[in-house]
């Protein structure tokens, strides 16, 4: 029938064309298709992979949703979708095909997977595997994310300071908390307080006062280098430094630097009622370290053992740093 | 309207809350974040039912919906449905992103899609494995309208019967109440009721 093999041949080289991936598993989930698109964009030529188990090739996805995906298509003959947004990048694909492959700097394709069951008559149902890429639909939603964060920047800073307001310190905290808690990472709060400073603004004055706490976030933002770090002025002549990725040794670290930063600007205090006759700052850290990753979260508990560490800082003479475990 | 005993009526909300329970779990292994769902009662209700019960706390409401069709052992058009606030909120608990926008872009509604496309088909293929057929899903897809203008979207005869699921979803402390309707003709309805009762007759003769 050469109209059959014409068709067959047609269909083939329609599966080598299209933009998208394309993988069809059998019922045993053995790799019996690997298009053309797979190839350019991944380490694997369909000689490679064919007649593979597909868990054997990615290992690494065994126990992710698109295990059961595949399940589902193959034993339900449901289909499902897996988004760019729940799973970023589950394959290793590039955009800009092999070449790239084992270079640091290229970042992986993002993917929107759809598994769909195919049902062949007179043979075990089978599964397809379609790959979207998204990259550029991904940039553009995180453009406009960066342009709403910059427009909304204007109510989440402090009108005096300028660094994060209370506000941006609240959104920040439970934002890096889950982070924390999702990536089992170690997460670091400092607070810090202006030492006698009811004391510098009865003596010199609230304009004077405005410009001492202008300096002095100015000079501590600075420090805090990294783009998650963030300070934040949490009240009156307090700050909140929250620091993820940071564990307590660390955190003990940054905190000293920021207190002997803050010394070092000599601003001149002439009622701190002792023999430093310039401002400085007492600092109270906390650090979670979240074990487990069901854990509750709980900000509460963190700000107030930074808060506990603080007034500690304070009762044992100022100017120095002090540490609390949670 | 529908005549299910209590008995009946137990089992289908049991089945459900192992579907909606399998649903929990793939999320919450996607979010590595404790996920909680449970459906507490389920009611039969014709369409424009359906809809002032979606739409009942305020006028024009915009319902977010995810639906897939379902056709097979019954044949049936499953919707999971949200107030927009809702899925604004499960959406960026799941993602974790804290820079909302005023609606969902179009790959927080694929992510959404995704989060409906979990729930239904564990939903439907817990339903269809306890009895013992099968059915054949299709790919989720992302409404957004007043309840009425979504649930009169999917095809089907006026006398068409829905199927209401009340669904509570917990993640991060936060309460999230929804809806999964299943759109049923006579002849679906017939169909559940009938696979209701072998499965309920196969687990007491059992028993």
């Amino acid at each position: 029938m050469p109209d059959a093999v014409h068709r067959l041949s047609l269909l083939e080289s329609i599966i080598g064309a299209v933009n998208l991936g394309a993988i069809v598993l059998d019922e045993t989930g053995r790799i019996v298709l690997w298009n053309h698109w797979m190839a350019r964009h991944s380490a694997w030529s369909a000689d490679a992979v064919l007649g593979r188990d597909f868990f054997e090739v990615f290992p690494e996805l065994q126990h992710k949703r698109i295990a059961s995906a595949i399940r589902q298509a193959l034993r339900d003959n449901f289909q499902s979708l897996l988004s760019q947004t729940l799973h970023k990048a589950p394959f290793a694909l590039y955009t800009h095909g092999a070449a790239a492959i084992g270079n640091e700097a290229q970042e992986r394709m993002q993917q929107a997977i759809a598994v769909t069951p195919i049902n062949l008559p007179g043979s075990p149902r089978h599964c397809l595997i379609q790959i979207n890429d998204v990259t550029i639909a991904v940039g553009r939603e995180k453009l406009l994310r960066e342009q709403t964060m910059v427009l909304r920047s204007q109510t989440f800073s402090d009108g005096l300071t300028g660094i994060a307001n209370r506000r941006h310190f609240d959104v920040a905290i439970e934002r890096e908390m889950r982070r924390a808690m999702r990536n089992s990472s170690p997460l670091s709060l400092l607070m810090i307080d202006i030492d006698h400073f009811k004391d510098y603004n009865d003596h010199y004055g609230h304009q004077q006062g405005d410009g001492c706490l202008i300096q002095v976030a100015a000079e501590l933002a600075a420090m805090l280098q990294r783009p998650t770090d963030l300070l934040a002025r949490y009240g009156g002549e307090e700050f909140a430094a929250i620091l993820p990725d940071t564990d307590a040794a660390q955190a003990l670290q940054m905190a000293e630097a920021i207190r002997q930063r803050a010394a070092e600007l000599r601003i001149p205090h002439e009622k701190t009622g002792n023999d430093l006759k310039h401002i400085t700052v007492s600092i109270g850290v906390a650090t979670q370290h979240t074990q487990h990753p069901h854990q509750p979260l709980d900000i509460a508990a963190l700000i107030g053992a930074a808060d506990r560490a603080l007034y500690l800082a304070k009762r044992s003479g100022r100017n120095r740093v002090t540490v609390q475990t949670t | 309207m529908v005549n299910l005993s209590e008995l009946e009526n137990d089992a289908l909300v049991e089945i459900f809350n192992i579907g909606v329970g399998h649903a929990a779990a793939a999320m919450s292994e996607i979010v590595n974040e404790e996920v909680i769902m449970s459906v507490p009662s389920i009611t039969f209700l014709n369409r424009a039912d359906a809809a002032a019960l979606l739409g009942s706390k305020k006028d024009g409401e915009r319902i977010c919906g995810v639906s897939q069709h379902y056709d097979g052992a019954f044949a049936t058009e499953a919707i999971l449905m949200f107030p927009e606030d809702k899925s604004l909120e499960i959406v960026r608990l799941m993602v974790g992103d804290s820079v909302p926008l005023q609606e969902l872009t179009e790959m927080e509604q694929e992510a959404m899609s995704e989060i409906g496309n979990i729930i239904l088909n564990s939903c439907v293929g817990t339903l269809a494995n306890l009895f013992d057929s099968e059915l054949h899903g299709s790919l989720p897809l992302y409404h957004v309208g007043t309840s009425a203008q979504i649930m009169s979207s999917f095809s089907g005869p006026d006398d068409a019967v829905v199927l209401m699921l009340h669904i509570d979803f917990v993640l991060a402390k936060h309460q999230i109440h929804g809806y999964v309707a299943f759109v049923l003709d006579l002849s679906a309805l017939h169909d559940l009721k009938e696979q209701v009762s072998r499965y309920l007759a196969k687990a007491l003769g059992q028993a």
